[in-house]
């Protein structure tokens, strides 16, 4: 297949994204109220000091001079320096957007765990009670709000059962897994009630089609019959609301990573916005795009393989 | 296939939900045994009796008037910051499934902008500019809300319109537009009900994620989020200020995706 | 000119200090967890007190602030003077002092230090040093500092952190070209002669400090302190979780325990909750504008603010807010501030007088207004929510605006602003911070108020260069007593430093100027 050939038309059509981002990220930080020096200098700030150090940032500069200085230090990778923590972003961003990934990843995994077997076991037993019990456990792990579900979580599996660490992150590579269990089950949870909600009504959609029923009467194997046609297809519209959750959680896990005290790039983000940190908002938002539109890229690729009509 | 008259008992439990929910949320002052917003200091983090079935919270507010007056902000939140994101999120996927091509790839690239840009930046944003409040967060969850149907559709549409039924149309003449919404959407819209339902619930609780930051509902104007968001630091001493309000909100949610597969079940049942 | 003769005394104080109720043991790594992590280790660049409250563990001043905030004892200087004009000072260093590097603390060292602080291009903080003209070492071992007029805060201008002692030679050997450039590099690995020193920091994450083996001073057992081998900060944001790492003995201690638990960690046997007296101060500042945005403004009219006062039922909201931790308000400034006056608390409630004034006022029927608080924030959200109860009772209207802090601070700035929710802890162990910032108008137009008092105006100018303490405590008294009835604010309450502590803990103190103090902080085995 064309597989290569879609794949870098794909990339290509990262740059225009990108542009788009670049220049729409640049202006909403600075229409927020406020700016850097009178958010780091706080309340007590004398004008004259925060004159002089938002002409010490380049701040009092023209608006294009501005936007060039920033292009330019985003086409050299570097992406400037932090205003509030003096150190390059690009190198706070190599520190803590890793460990959002490996969150975000092991959340997927749990989520894909739970979702997919259990809407096999409700939607095959529609109506009865395993249906309705894992509707119902789902839907009270919907209902909860992250920080309340996080901190359950801490006290029944760490504080209290001793399982996992209580928040933090640990040293080493083992350690930091071992730390981002919790917080990933946490984020896994609801995103498993919406994926298995919507995985069970898929696979009740296409066990009701024709071609499964015709399937079905050709004496096909149940559990073939399952593998290759139901799933197969119900998986198709999950893999992309799957595709946009995992994109959602890579750029928002900010109160699990809040509770769980990891510094992870959703606090990076928010503590950077409250402190007018232009340059680390700027870059963090670039990084972000890019590895979104890498998850779109993968989901899209994957479903494509599901069913090559969706690629055509 | 044999068409059933009789609604399925999801459909009518969920619908009872949620008649019941819009009932209260239409009348809380029918139901509501105080006023929601009232300090009683004679009677602060009580826990739950005769007087005060659900307990009272730190101001001395009878949590029970508190949930039941929520019930109007919070079926608010659900329906706004969902219709119109459910909506116009159908309406461009069904168009861009169909018309593939160009219009696809530049959808491809806005969905990535839309999710990719901090929400965060975003609700900051229009709070700063607009104020706090409700409506701003509709506005900002509107924004990023109907990416993930059109995204939903517009895959389900991709997969329909090559199916023989649709080809068929186009043998007959009829419109793209008359094709679109007549023929395929009908057949490709369970997954974005389903989801749509889901999302209603999802919404309630992305006020409480945005009340724990203090961008969602305004004090003193009681809501389910904010209320278990109030209630963080009384989880050890006084447990009921954020169960209730959490409790109403699984009630509805249950609510809400009943009615989800019930409605799915009935369209699927009319093809 | 006579030196104050006091270390003998304060070096009692040292050794006899709160720590010595047993014996202190070594050793161990203690783990505190903080809300938010530091941002730049630098004494005269740094802005907040995430930075502020640690800097001292690391770097220190000459002069120290006493333990209890009011006084002053040795640091690097052992003894001081000051002239009888009040225009020189004179200090003799301490000897033997090492920088954690291992080199020594040397005359040229102090001189760039103070130069550095005081220079008007460098940082926020160098008002404190405002009144020095030139620092010179006169003979070994002593400083003297020539003022251009007489200061009476001047001392304990130099127990302020800004005026901390660093390095010159390895400062100036960092890299880069301008001091700000050359503060980044240092900073990153910071080398002072505080009883700790950096060992890694791992940002958001953790901070890990280490004894610094050269330290000055020994402990109680005739060893060189500190006691800890290590002091690690782990950033845990969450209270909840902090509060639940303390609990489960993950970490030694946390800092800003939430007032709705203090009552319940009281109750924990395994845990100090300790509540040391702070600074802090809470209150509403309001806008005396006479037109906002091209309207009237009623919060301008005397009558209505008082009525407000007296309308804020302050015992309640120490109830309902603070959980009883906090007292209601004496003065504008707290109880711990030197040369504080004023004596019960100020417009005990009373809602027959809200109304009368009220009536009286130029807005009998009552208005609307808004108050801008920090989103997300319990403590704002829980003091504005009992006041928009409160002054519903005598017709005012109050929305709740919860924006964030920078979006705040604009409005603050631009004084367009109805109200806002107020906090202050002193930075120096004096009343003259806080005046300048509330009721001296040249400052910040007293807190971006606009208000403005000639009387006020005057006599803390006087204030400042007034070398009689009794005159200078009668000045303060009577700008405490024009603020507190006609001023921009409703004074609320004063509140400790809440700090919850393992039960293994002993000897950490946080000063009422917020300074977290590990110096003598040891663990049980």
């Amino acid at each position: 297949m064309h597989l290569a050939s879609f794949i870098a038309r794909r990339l290509l059509q990262l740059i225009p994204t990108l542009l788009f981002i670049l220049i729409m990220v640049f202006a909403l930080v600075r229409l927020l109220p406020g700016d850097p020096a009178s958010a780091m200098l706080g309340d007590r700030a004398l004008d004259a000091d925060v004159a002089r150090i938002n002409k010490e940032l380049g701040l009092d500069q023209p608006i294009v001079v501005q936007f060039v200085v920033f292009a330019k230090s985003v086409a050299t990778g570097a992406l400037g320096n932090s205003i509030t923590l003096k150190v390059p972003v690009a190198e706070l961003i190599a520190t803590r957007l890793p460990i959002t990934i490996v969150l975000t990843l092991m959340a997927a995994l749990i989520a894909v765990l739970l979702a997919v077997p259990l809407a096999f076991v409700a939607a095959t037993r529609r109506g009865r009670m395993a249906d309705s019990a894992v509707r119902g456990a789902f839907q009270v792990g919907l209902s909860m709000p992250v920080f309340y579900l996080g901190l359950i979580l801490l006290t029944v599996f760490g504080a209290q059962l001793r399982w996992f660490p209580v928040g933090g992150y640990g040293d080493g590579f083992l350690d930091h897994l071992h730390h981002l269990f919790l917080p990933a089950l946490t984020l896994a949870l609801s995103l498993s009630a919406v994926l298995m909600r919507n995985l069970r009504a898929a696979i009740i959609e296409v066990i009701d089609a024709e071609y499964v029923q015709f399937a079905r009467a050709k004496g096909l194997p149940p559990g073939l019959i399952l593998l290759r046609h139901v799933l197969r297809n119900a998986l198709i519209s999950t893999v992309a609301l799957f595709g946009l959750s995992i994109g959602t959680l890579l750029s928002g896990a900010v109160i699990t990573e809040t509770v769980f005290a990891i510094p992870g790039a959703g606090r990076l983000m928010i503590d950077s916005i409250y402190a007018r940190d232009y340059p680390v908002v700027q870059g963090l938002t670039i990084a972000l795009a890019v590895l979104v539109s890498l998850t779109f890229l993968l989901t899209d690729l994957v479903q494509a393989w599901l069913d090559p009509r969706v690629a055509r | 296939m044999q068409a059933r008259t009789a609604l399925p008992l999801t459909l009518i439990i969920g619908g009872g939900i949620l008649l019941a929910s819009m009932i209260i949320g239409l009348f809380p002052t029918l139901f509501a045994p105080y006023d929601p917003n009232v300090f009683d200091y004679n009677a602060l983090l009580q826990a739950p009796t005769l007087a005060h079935p659900m307990g009272t919270d730190n101001f001395g507010r009878d949590v029970l008037s508190r949930v039941i007056h929520a019930y109007t902000v919070d079926m608010q939140i659900a329906i706004f910051a969902t219709v119109v994101p459910f909506i116009a999120g159908t309406i461009i996927g069904a168009l861009v499934g169909y018309a593939g091509g160009w219009a696809e790839a530049l959808f491809g690239r806005v969905v990535d902008a839309v999710i990719t840009f901090p929400f965060l930046v975003l609700v900051i944003a229009i709070v700063s500019v607009l104020g706090p409040g409700l409506v701003n967060m509709y506005i900002a969850v509107g924004i990023v809300g109907w990416v993930f149907y059109a995204r939903i559709i517009a895959t389900e549409i991709k997969v329909q319109k090559r199916l023989d039924y649709a080809a068929a149309g186009r043998a007959m003449g009829y419109t793209h537009l008359r094709i679109i919404f007549r023929h395929l959407l009908p057949n490709a819209i369970t997954p974005a009900i389903v989801y749509w339902m889901t999302d209603m619930a999802l919404a309630i609780l992305l006020g409480s994620s945005l009340g724990y930051l203090g961008l969602g509902a305004q004090p003193p104007t009681a809501e389910w989020g904010v209320q278990i968001a109030d209630g963080k630091n009384f989880m050890a001493t006084a447990w009921w200020i954020s169960v209730f309000p959490g409790l109403a909100i699984v009630v509805t949610g249950l609510g809400f995706s009943l009615t989800g597969d019930g409605l799915a079940e009935v369209l699927r049942t009319k093809r | 000119m006579k030196f104050l003769s006091i270390a003998a005394f304060t070096s009692a104080l040292i050794l006899g200090g709160h720590s010595a109720v047993s014996a202190q043991e070594r050793g161990g790594v203690m783990t505190y967890g903080r809300y938010t992590d530091c941002l730049f280790l630098d004494p005269v660049l740094n802005d907040a007190n995430v930075d502020i409250w640690i800097l001292t563990n690391i770097y220190e001043t000459l002069i120290n602030p006493t333990d209890d905030g009011l006084g002053l004892e040795p640091g690097l200087a052992t003894e001081w003077a000051l002239s009888d004009a009040g225009d020189v000072v004179t200090l003799k260093l301490r000897e033997g002092v090492k920088f954690s590097d291992g080199t020594a603390m040397t005359d040229d060292d102090v001189v760039w230090s103070l130069n550095r602080a005081k220079s008007p291009d460098n940082g926020i903080w160098n008002f404190m040093l405002a009144s020095v003209d030139t620092v010179t070492a006169t003979a070994p071992g002593t400083i003297e500092l020539k003022l251009k007029y007489p200061d009476p805060t001047i001392l304990s201008a130099l127990s302020v952190f800004n005026s901390a002692i660093m390095p010159k030679a390895t400062f100036e050997a960092s890299a880069g070209a301008t001091d700000a450039e050359k503060a980044q590099e240092f900073a990153k690995k910071p080398i002072g002669t505080g009883p700790f020193m950096l060992d890694s920091w791992d940002r958001g994450a953790s901070m890990k400090l280490l004894k610094n083996p050269n330290y000055w001073d020994n402990g109680a057992d005739g060893q060189p302190l500190p006691y800890l081998d290590g002091l690690t900060f782990e950033i845990i944001p969450d209270d909840a979780t902090r509060i639940l790492k303390l609990q489960s003995g993950d970490i030694d201690g946390a800092e800003f325990i939430p007032f709705a638990r203090v009552a319940e960690l009281k109750a924990d046997a395994n845990i100090k909750m300790e509540l040391f007296p702070g600074t802090r101060v809470w209150d509403i500042i309001i806008n005396v504008r006479p037109e906002l945005g091209g309207n009237p403004n009623p919060l301008s009219d005397e009558k209505v603010r008082q009525a407000m006062n007296y309308a804020a039922n302050k015992e309640a909201l120490v109830q309902v807010v603070t959980f009883g931790v906090g007292t209601p308000l004496s003065s504008f400034m707290s109880t711990t501030t030197p040369m504080h006056s004023g004596d019960g608390p100020l417009f005990p409630y009373d809602l027959e007088k809200a109304k009368a004034l009220m009536a009286e006022s130029g807005f009998p029927d009552g208005f609307k207004t808004s108050i801008l608080t920090i989103a997300g924030n319990q403590d704002d959200l829980g003091i504005t929510t009992a006041l928009q109860q409160m002054w519903a009772a005598i017709g005012i209207e109050l929305e709740i605006k919860q924006v964030d802090n920078a979006s705040r601070t604009e409005q603050y700035r631009a004084g367009t602003f109805d109200m806002r929710t107020g906090g202050w802890t002193n930075d120096i162990a004096d009343a003259s911070q806080i005046t300048s910032y509330f009721a001296y108008s040249p400052t910040i137009d007293a807190l971006h108020s606009g208000w403005k008092n000639a009387e006020v105006d005057e006599l803390f100018e006087a204030s400042q260069k007034e070398m009689d303490v009794a005159k200078r405590t009668a000045q303060f008294a009577r700008i405490q007593e024009i603020f507190n009835v006609s001023g921009p604010t409703i004074a609320l309450y004063e509140t400790p430093y809440p700090v919850a502590l393992g039960s293994k803990v002993n000897g950490f103190v946080q000063i009422p100027l917020g300074n977290n103090i590990f110096r003598e902080t040891w663990l049980a085995k």
